[in-house]
């Protein structure tokens, strides 16, 4: 459904993406992990057409995103890292303006089933300043959902919000890929990217550097994590195949250590020694 | 009618400000104090070409009041929206294509100009000044807003900062508005500057909303704002078709 194939991107002097390729197929949830700054909204910017790429190739359903843009933005959506909600506007004329720009058809009715499935309903005379940053992100989704996309993009979804409303968008985009949209996220949280995706692209200054399910790219740095502080009290990890190999290492050095499974943050550290902040 | 989204949607702004005070108080403070100033002090008595100088000078002010109005409410709404509250990016994504951004954007700054020079006319017409509101008059306000909204989007676009809209704005629009023919005849400058007088968009526009019937000088005015006009839209719409983060 998405193809992008060596997609770069400069800002000034800086290289934000050096030749990045993956692929999404049609209905799936597909994750872009990385920590702050690894190219990640560059991406998201590039497909949602509001960034245009130094070289490479993306399309989507087949239509080049860079030449035709126009084909392709009714099919899809996007909730910003950024808040992009009109400030001047209340809730409810901010879906009306995105409802008319995207020339909804009921727009009305499918403006009042959003408010209420996003439990907005009372507060759509609002102005969205005066609402709670989870509220702000509700409207956000709201916005991106009355347009019926088939292609949803969410950048950074839960960033800054508490666990309550991230729990919230977490139901949100498993009900968005049981109605059969392709949703694509990018986060740097290791739980949502385990908990959502059915794939993952780790991203790491502007590079793919490996992608797969959560489970096998898990798999192919090892299930278990052996965790012990060294003399210094500095965490050193030790990643194993098996529970016993890695039980097996824990005798030898003593306690106390703990042995976990292990997540996609084992597998960021092991591709490029660094953390996922 | 793909801009009307665009335009609907400066309109419920412009409509939530015009109730308050402050918006209509701000939009006639500069034309009332250059109305007393230059007019009703200075200017009191003097006479321009058999005319009397209030008569002359409130047609320049209409123009001047349409072109602050078009020109800066759209260079800083597309600043702001496209740098700050990022509201730009929305219409990026819209299946619309960038000349209806641009006719919408343009359009709302057309609505903003003529209420401002409305309310010129009003006063004028509160203290008796003569006004013929005839064919050159206003087609002069209608593409004098039209052509100048249109440099603010181009301006709205390429600024980096909210300064730099100021800045354009010190170097171009206020400049403008004294030396090309607003307050006295551009027949009173030095020769020397009068080339570049004669290429100023506004000089134009002072031209030809003074002219009672559409003479040799006021056509070829006309066909100046027209060009005008038309390099500022194609230039907003390519800036458009263009824009990326």
């Amino acid at each position: 459904m998405i193809e992008v194939e060596g997609l770069t991107k400069t800002y000034g002097k800086i290289k934000a993406l050096h030749g990045v390729s993956f692929s999404i197929r049609s209905g799936e949830i597909y994750g872009l992990l990385g920590p702050n700054g690894a190219g990640k909204t560059t991406v998201v910017k590039i497909l949602t057409t509001i960034s245009k790429p130094d070289g490479g190739k993306v399309s989507i359903l087949g239509v080049d995103v860079v030449r035709m843009p126009e084909k392709i933005k009714g099919l899809i959506s996007s909730v910003p890292q950024e808040n992009n909600l009109d400030r001047e506007l209340s809730v409810y004329e901010n879906l009306l303006i995105y409802g008319m720009l995207h020339k909804i058809r009921n727009l009305k009715e499918r403006i009042y089933d959003a408010l209420v499935r996003f439990d907005l309903l009372e507060r759509k005379d609002s102005f969205v300043s005066e609402l709670s940053g989870g509220m702000q992100k509700r409207v956000l989704l709201a916005r991106a959902l009355i347009s019926d996309p088939k292609i949803l993009f969410l950048d950074e979804p839960t960033t800054g919000l508490d666990p309550q409303v991230r729990r919230q968008i977490w139901d949100f985009i498993r009900k968005a890929k049981l109605e059969g949209r392709t949703v694509i996220l990018t986060t740097h949280y290791i739980e949502e990217a385990d908990a959502l995706c059915d794939r993952v692209g780790i991203l790491c200054r502007g590079r793919l550097i490996a992608e797969g399910s959560p489970e096998d790219l898990k798999k192919s740095v090892g299930n278990f994590v052996l965790e012990k502080l060294d003399g210094d009290g500095r965490l050193v990890q030790h990643v194993f195949k098996t529970e016993e190999e890695a039980y097996a290492l824990a005798m030898n050095l003593g306690p106390p250590f703990t042995i976990r499974r292990s997540n996609l943050e084992d597998v960021f550290i092991k591709l490029t020694g660094e953390r996922i902040d | 009618m793909n801009w009307y989204p665009i335009f609907f949607r400066e309109m419920i702004i412009l409509k939530r400000r015009l109730f308050r005070l402050g918006y209509i108080f701000s939009t006639l403070i500069i034309p009332i104090i250059y109305f007393l100033v230059f007019g009703l002090g200075i200017g009191r008595g003097f006479r321009i070409s058999e005319t009397e100088y209030l008569d002359f000078l409130l047609p320049g002010l209409c123009a001047l009041s349409s072109m602050n109005n078009s020109y800066t409410w759209v260079a800083n709404s597309m600043n702001f929206y496209r740098l700050y509250s990022k509201t730009f990016q929305i219409f990026i994504q819209s299946p619309i294509s960038a000349a209806s951004i641009v006719t919408g954007e343009v359009l709302s700054g057309v609505v903003k100009g003529l209420f401002a020079s409305s309310l010129v006319v009003i006063v004028g017409l509160l203290t008796e000044v003569k006004m013929n509101f005839t064919f050159p008059f206003l087609s002069a306000l209608f593409l004098n807003c039209f052509m100048f909204a249109s440099l603010g989007v181009v301006v709205g676009m390429i600024t980096k900062s909210h300064e730099d809209t100021a800045t354009y704005s010190n170097f171009l629009i206020i400049p403008m508005g004294f030396f090309t023919g607003t307050f006295f005849p551009i027949e009173k400058m030095p020769s020397i500057f009068k080339p570049f007088i004669y290429i100023m968009p506004l000089t134009h526009t002072n031209i030809l909303i003074r002219k009672v019937s559409l003479d040799f000088s006021g056509l070829l005015s006309l066909f100046v704002m027209l060009f005008y006009t038309i390099l500022f839209f194609w230039i907003a719409i390519d800036l458009i078709k263009n824009y990326s983060e």
